[in-house]
């Protein structure tokens, strides 16, 4: 086996008595590695974390989550893993340091974590307001400083910002790339475009139930960038897109060197306009 | 240099085993504390038990006031059977059926269930605070009945109160399994409560009911406090030891064939 393959996911399938959630899902994730799932809502995202998790049996195919069969695991292995989903509830009656210190007795984890894990998502002041008083936002943060108590070797969070406000996305999106840092590796299902391209080493396309594209940000971006065109703002603000032929070079060389140039960029597709170049769907639905 | 190897895995072996023992107590206290922190905050719950000790403590003394100043043995009787049947059906479906409801309700099932505690772990935490609860509310309300102590045979009320109170956590947790909601928890214990409350309380009206009453798990219960009201003395018979045993084995069983099929939250 690979080195460092914490999950691995061969020909998974997934059929809900007439439908058929997930087709042939193969893929990977490495230690320090966030992996993104990117699809509209329905497209078999969840299916996907439920089958890996043990929460649901596939139809056929194996996941191997951290070397045992996803369909052989026990409650152990949730002591390695860590888990957030779109509604993972917290107990709005405990204080924010007593959510976090009950989960920290079925873990085993020492009183010191809890405050570290405290403050690396910002609600060390808010340790004894009720978890019910919290806005979204910190509810949302105090559902990640709950799952990444335990040091889980693998994490899977499930639309982690889905309806948070941009500044707490950001702060959620910097733990992140810290656990990742750390070697944490993190699974992903998000239909935001910008948040996998930011975050994901690699992202999967889901349409559904079937990957229709794989691999990092970049190299699919690229890959589906055929008519390479540039987007430049000449002064007098006139923005121009422009196709790459001998022609528009020779022009925007000439504008270089008469320094007219105030921006200039290239247009090539964003996940979003790949996905829908793939599918024909947008994704943010 | 084989038995050294061998007494080695041996020992190695019997730490893990230690570890892993060790290990399942924590979750069991760690699953007990979030009980004992979500029932001693919600006040639909705890409101129950100081209710039923609370409606004793007043009825013993406005029907003593009546008939001056003592009460006869048969009105002890009803308010010890009030008292100890409301306790154990209400108290005990209830506590534990809304408990599990409303962690349903919250969404906060799942993420103890995704946390490495396992269903015999959240069975067990979940009923230790409510069956400590049912246990002291039981002995209390005793006391407070007026029943004269030196005539109680604690070692059998001891015995039946245990059994009839695990039988009823027990039914507690099959109604959680079943709801979705809290409210929805309550709507399903009624039925509960229509059998094995409202029969033996009337038992001593109808001969009828009576009859039905002994076999009850919380018939045995109130055939021993009548007993104790009128101050006789109480044996347990072998049609008792059956019906309590029997009754917490079905609840077992019916528990468990639920739990088989969809865990402790339908998916």
């Amino acid at each position: 086996m690979e080195q460092n393959v914490l999950l691995s996911l061969s020909h998974i399938s997934k059929r809900f008595k007439t439908e058929q959630a997930l087709k042939d899902i193969n893929m990977t994730l490495h230690q320090g590695e966030i992996l993104g799932f990117l699809g509209p809502s329905g497209a078999g995202k969840t299916t996907t974390i439920k089958i890996i998790t043990g929460q649901l049996r596939q139809t056929s195919g194996e996941a191997r989550l951290l070397g045992t069969d996803s369909s052989n695991i026990d409650a152990s292995i949730y002591e390695k893993i860590g888990v957030v989903s779109d509604n993972s509830g917290i107990y709005k009656k405990m204080t924010v340091w007593q959510n976090l210190y009950v989960f920290a007795g079925i873990w085993q984890v020492s009183r010191e974590r809890v405050e570290q894990v405290l403050a690396q998502v910002g609600l060390a002041e808010h340790r004894k307001k009720p978890a019910g008083k919290l806005s979204k936002g910190q509810t949302q943060r105090l559902v990640l400083a709950r799952a990444v108590l335990h040091k889980p070797r693998v994490l899977f969070l499930d639309e982690p910002t889905s309806g948070l406000d941009p500044s707490t996305a950001v702060a959620i999106h910097r733990m992140l790339l810290e656990l990742k840092e750390e070697g944490m590796a993190i699974f992903l299902t998000t239909h935001n475009m910008e948040e996998a391209a930011k975050l994901c080493d690699k992202v999967a396309l889901l349409h559904d139930g079937e990957i229709v594209e794989f691999g990092s940000p970049q190299e699919i971006c690229l890959k589906h960038n055929r008519n390479k065109k540039y987007s430049v703002l000449l002064e007098g603000h006139r923005e121009l897109e422009l196709d790459q032929n001998p022609e528009n070079v020779r022009k925007i060389a000439g504008w270089m060197e008469r320094d007219e140039i105030m921006r200039i960029h290239s247009c090539e597709p964003t996940l979003e306009t790949v996905f829908l170049e793939v599918t024909g769907k947008e994704l943010n639905v | 240099m084989n038995s050294l190897n061998g007494n080695m895995q041996s020992m190695e072996m019997s730490a893990y085993h230690s570890a892993q023992r060790a290990g399942n107590l924590h979750k069991l206290a760690a699953v007990a504390r979030i009980k004992w922190l979500c029932i001693s905050r919600n006040a639909m719950i705890m409101i129950g038990p100081v209710l039923v000790i609370g409606m004793v403590y007043v009825c013993k003394i406005l029907y003593g006031i009546n008939s001056g100043g003592t009460l006869v043995p048969f009105m002890r009787g009803v308010l010890l059977n009030i008292g100890i049947t409301m306790n154990i059906c209400a108290e005990g479906f209830i506590m534990v059926g809304t408990s599990i409801a409303e962690e349903k309700e919250s969404h906060t099932l799942r993420v103890l269930m995704t946390s490495s505690i396992t269903g015999i772990q959240y069975f067990i935490g979940s009923i230790l605070f409510p069956f400590m609860m049912l246990m002291a509310v039981n002995y209390f309300v005793l006391f407070i009945s007026g029943i004269p102590m030196d005539i109680v045979p604690w070692g059998s009320f001891f015995f039946v109160s245990m059994v009839v109170s695990l039988t009823s956590c027990v039914l507690g947790m099959i109604v959680g399994i079943c709801a979705k909601n809290q409210m929805n928890a309550n709507l399903i214990s009624y039925p509960f409560l229509m059998v094995f409350m409202m029969v033996p309380v009337f038992g001593n009206m109808s001969e009828g009911l009576h009859r039905i009453s002994g076999f009850l798990f919380t018939g045995v219960m109130t055939g021993m406090t009548e007993c104790l009201a009128g101050g006789e003395k109480y044996v347990m018979s072998s049609l008792d030891i059956a019906v309590l045993f029997g009754e917490l084995l079905i609840s077992i069983l019916v528990f468990l064939v639920l739990y088989k099929r969809n865990g402790y939250e339908k998916d």
